[in-house]
């Protein structure tokens, strides 16, 4: 039976059995469509769900005197559907807790297969492990870079997220031995212990010490990283001493 | 007009669909564009190139340029060669087009699919 005959019947008769037998025909478009919005944070049987109910009502709404085809007409009415559950279901919660765990799933996946291996495996190999696209597994590699305290919040204002970060007054004087701290700052050299009292000190940000110092921000970030590497292991030894 | 990259790709094997999806959506990014549009753009340059590629092109340029608060979007494909037609997932591609994106125009050449542009609004 041809569509535009296979409607008609229906409108006529309102018959169910015949209005699931459309449903059926059609329903690999509802699968269809669903694939294309998975992974966005909603689980691609619930889009299916969605995409499958806003095939029957598209089939009980279809008129085919209107002379459009059902695949032209059904596709905006399930991707209007699909849009409004994901507005509903908004992921801004669940989403990074997705990206969590998938990164660190990521993590185990790429352990094991290098053992296994013997090589380091690539984004495929890791997809095909974790039964999740490639594309996931790059996408959540990107989203979970390491975000600088020193970064504004807004391009509006200046203000960084280190600024919105409680301050602990007493962090400094809950040091039980302030000459253990004396002594490790004597081993710095000049540029370093600057970039201490300008960073720690004088709670500049990077960029505003990179000013100071007469150097670029990256290397204020570099030159922190290297002398709290620094500190870290000198007072660990200290500490164990 | 501001240009903001340029991809040509082989459209022999979807094997760069990703590498496409993940650029779309660094520059939906750098475009200011939300999350959901950003998405919806990357089904958007996927369908355009699945249509021309069952058209029978071998390869397409993707174009992405800014214009004041829109992202506009040109898919050109080239290196045709003689294939059974067309898909009947064609149809669904283009109405997805069309519910995603905003003027979209689709470019024939003898008929078949050569082409695809269309834009998204911040």
């Amino acid at each position: 039976m041809q569509e535009a005959e296979l409607f008609e019947k229906y409108r006529e008769s309102g018959d169910i059995a015949l209005r699931n037998e459309i449903v059926e025909k059609y329903l690999y478009i509802a699968a269809m469509i669903a694939g294309k919005f998975a992974g966005r944070g909603v689980e691609y049987d619930d889009l299916y769900q969605v995409a499958s109910l806003a095939l029957v009502k598209g089939v009980e709404r279809f008129d085919p005197a209107k002379g459009v085809k059902f695949s032209t007409f059904i596709t905006p009415t399930i991707t209007g559907e699909i849009k409004n559950y994901f507005r509903d279901h908004s992921r801004v919660v669940h989403l990074p807790r997705q990206i969590n765990e998938l990164r660190t799933s990521i993590r185990k996946a790429a352990e094991e297969l290098t053992v296994e291996r013997g090589h380091n495996p690539t984004a495929r190999e890791i997809a095909e492990r974790l039964g999740v696209s490639e594309e996931d597994v790059l996408s959540c590699a990107e989203a979970g870079g390491v975000v600088s305290l020193d970064r504004n919040v807004s391009e509006e204002d200046g203000m960084t997220y280190h600024e919105l970060i409680a301050a602990a007054d007493d962090s400094l004087e809950d040091f039980e031995n302030r000459d253990v701290v004396r002594s490790v700052l004597a081993g710095l050299s000049g540029a370093e212990r600057k970039l201490l009292k300008y960073r720690y000190g004088e709670e500049l940000s990077q960029t505003e010490t990179a000013k100071r110092l007469g150097v670029s921000q990256m290397y204020v970030s570099r030159l922190e990283r290297k002398v709290l590497e620094k500190l870290r292991k000198t007072l660990g030894k200290v500490m164990s001493e | 007009m501001k240009e903001l990259l340029k991809l040509e790709l082989p459209l022999l094997k979807s094997e760069f669909m990703t590498t496409v999806r993940l650029a779309t959506g660094g520059v939906c990014s750098a475009a200011g564009l939300g999350l959901d549009d950003s998405e919806d753009c990357k089904v958007c340059v996927t369908e355009s190139l699945l249509l021309v590629m069952h058209a029978g092109y071998r390869a397409a340029a993707i174009a992405f340029s800014a214009e004041e608060e829109n992202l506009f979007i040109s898919v050109k494909a080239s290196h045709w060669e003689e294939t059974e037609g067309g898909m009947s997932e064609d149809e669904i591609s283009e109405a997805l087009l069309n519910a995603l994106a905003r003027g979209v125009l689709i470019e024939r050449e003898d008929g078949r699919a050569a082409g695809v542009k269309f834009y998204f609004s911040k």
